[in-house]
């Protein structure tokens, strides 16, 4: 988890060698936007799979961030770290699929009360069974009070969510959150208080 | 301050993220406050509970190279919608129009020198032995002229001799064992310029690579080629012949030297049902893997080890 946090904070910062390589990505030279790619790769699924909680929704955030980067290269104006971009690229792509599923979930949430089957399983229980609890990895280091704690990360707000994933999880700084989320340090400080004070509430003295 | 301000500031300082005056003040109120001091205590001990499960949560590592393949895959088909000049940098400075002018005034130029060439260059006058150049008695209509040197220029006979290079556009179809088609197959998996070429042909030659040159031609590009969906492409080529001598040596190169997790993991995921019986080369795969950085490599050379038995 360390290197996870010095490779965070490494990554924050454009290299010269990185600047090259995006000159040449916007060039649209393939091969300088694959090495790009395999630079950050990582730390996006990872931000991916924690905030969607199963890897067919993380490959479709880890996909669609990318896509996303390679068409619209050429508009990096390098006002921003390239790490800041592409992560505020990936944050808004996890939160319009979390949105999605949220909608799904009120749709479906709908049809199951008119249910008449009571054997149904209800949408909570498959999506659950597709988080990452459910995979043999997850399952290898599976504990507790693992479960418990992404019970109580439910509770919080999408944006409460993502402050504390990036910051506790990614370690990314708050001042750069605040840059990823197109607001303030304040306002990102603000949101991981009370996502500690949630996650406090909710898990008592673990 | 409030008590209630300082438990906002006990979280902040916790994560590191107050200011060295908003530290020292903190750090006054909780020598002189009981009930904070309790607070920070208990912070504390919940967010070393938190981190203990931070080891947990890490992505399965069989997913970073299924989205990287998805994603080499996207934009290998991007890419082929894209035409090459709706590329955006070039979108700006050239239209389409623009690009037909260009083209129309260079085809010109090139009509122009083949024209001169045909009436000055003799056949007999080309140099021998210089990188095993071929004479023409005319340089094709389509031909690209480049690299022009002049050798000599003879006033006195009026004559220019001329060495260069003349790349033709070319359009072939053939059968995949057609030796013309190999050739062109093995030059595109040398075309250091297009990474997206090299994956097309690799994946090609990999419906024969059962065969000697071409099984040897994709071992070159899993072990040395640049681009990562090439090198994945070539070890798909290359799998179902991992029992034999020559992969198995080249997989465990690459176990040893590729840069790229999901590389070695399909590697060593590809070795293992080769090796259950092997015990000379479960110890040498955990010998390889033994200091991999990727926990999964790591754990599963160890597991070959115990599976046939030789662990001590």
């Amino acid at each position: 988890m360390e290197a996870v946090l010095r490779r965070a904070e490494q990554a924050a910062y454009d290299t010269d060698e990185e600047k090259l390589l995006i000159e040449q990505a916007q060039n649209g030279n393939r091969e300088a936007f694959e090495e790009l790619v395999r630079k950050h790769d990582r730390d996006i699924l990872r931000l991916a799979f924690h905030m969607l909680g199963n890897r067919e929704e993380a490959r479709e955030v880890f996909q669609e961030t990318f896509l996303k980067a390679f068409r619209s290269l050429n508009r990096f104006r390098f006002e921003s770290s390239f790490y800041t971009w592409i992560y505020r690229i990936a944050t808004n792509v996890s939160l319009d699929h979390l949105r999605k599923r949220q909608t799904l979930r009120e749709e479906i949430s709908y049809e199951s009360d008119t249910e008449t089957n009571p054997d149904r399983p209800a949408l909570k229980d498959t999506l659950a069974a597709t988080t990452y609890y459910s995979n043999p990895e997850r399952r290898l280091y599976g504990r507790e009070i693992g479960e418990r704690i992404q019970e109580a990360l439910k509770t919080l707000s999408e944006k409460e969510r993502l402050v504390f994933e990036l910051r506790h999880y990614q370690g990314l700084r708050l001042r750069m959150i605040g840059e990823i989320m197109g607001s303030t340090e304040e306002t990102a400080k603000n949101y991981l208080f009370r996502a500690t004070q949630k996650l406090r509430a909710q898990l008592g003295k673990v | 301050m409030t008590c209630q301000e300082y438990q906002r500031q006990i979280v902040l300082s916790l994560y590191e993220e107050l200011h060295e005056g908003e530290r020292s003040g903190l750090e006054t109120h909780l020598s002189e406050c009981a009930g904070c001091r309790q607070a920070y205590e208990e912070h504390h001990d919940f967010c070393n509970t938190l981190a203990e499960d931070k080891s947990a949560w890490d992505f399965p590592s069989d997913l970073l190279v299924e989205s990287r393949r998805a994603l080499a895959n996207d934009l290998d088909a991007l890419e082929k919608r894209r035409s090459w000049w709706r590329i955006p940098t070039f979108s700006v400075v050239f239209t389409p129009m623009r690009m037909l002018e260009s083209a129309t005034l260079i085809a010109l130029g090139l009509a122009c020198g083949v024209y001169i060439s045909n009436r000055q260059v003799s056949p007999s006058s080309a140099p021998a032995g210089f990188d095993a150049p071929v004479a023409l008695s005319t340089v094709p209509q389509n031909g690209r002229v480049s690299n022009v040197r002049i050798v000599s220029a003879d006033a006195s006979t009026a004559t220019v001799e001329f060495t260069g290079d003349v790349v033709q556009p070319l359009r072939f179809t053939g059968l995949l064992e057609d030796d013309t088609t190999r050739r062109l197959l093995f030059s595109a998996v040398q075309d250091s310029m297009n990474p997206g070429s090299r994956a097309q042909a690799v994946e090609v030659l990999a419906r024969q690579s059962s065969e000697p040159p071409v099984k040897q031609v994709l071992i070159h590009a899993l072990l040395n080629d640049q681009s990562l969906n090439v090198r994945l492409k070539a070890f798909e080529g290359l799998k179902p012949f991992a029992a034999d001598e020559d992969v198995r040596t080249a997989f465990i190169q690459a176990l040893m030297n590729d840069p790229n997790d999901g590389v070695r993991v399909a590697v060593v995921d590809a070795l293992a049902p080769i090796t259950k019986d092997e015990a000379e080369m479960a110890s040498r795969i955990e010998a390889v893997t033994r200091n991999d950085d990727n926990t999964y490599v790591r754990l599963k050379g160890q597991g070959l080890m115990q599976m046939v038995g030789t662990q001590k």
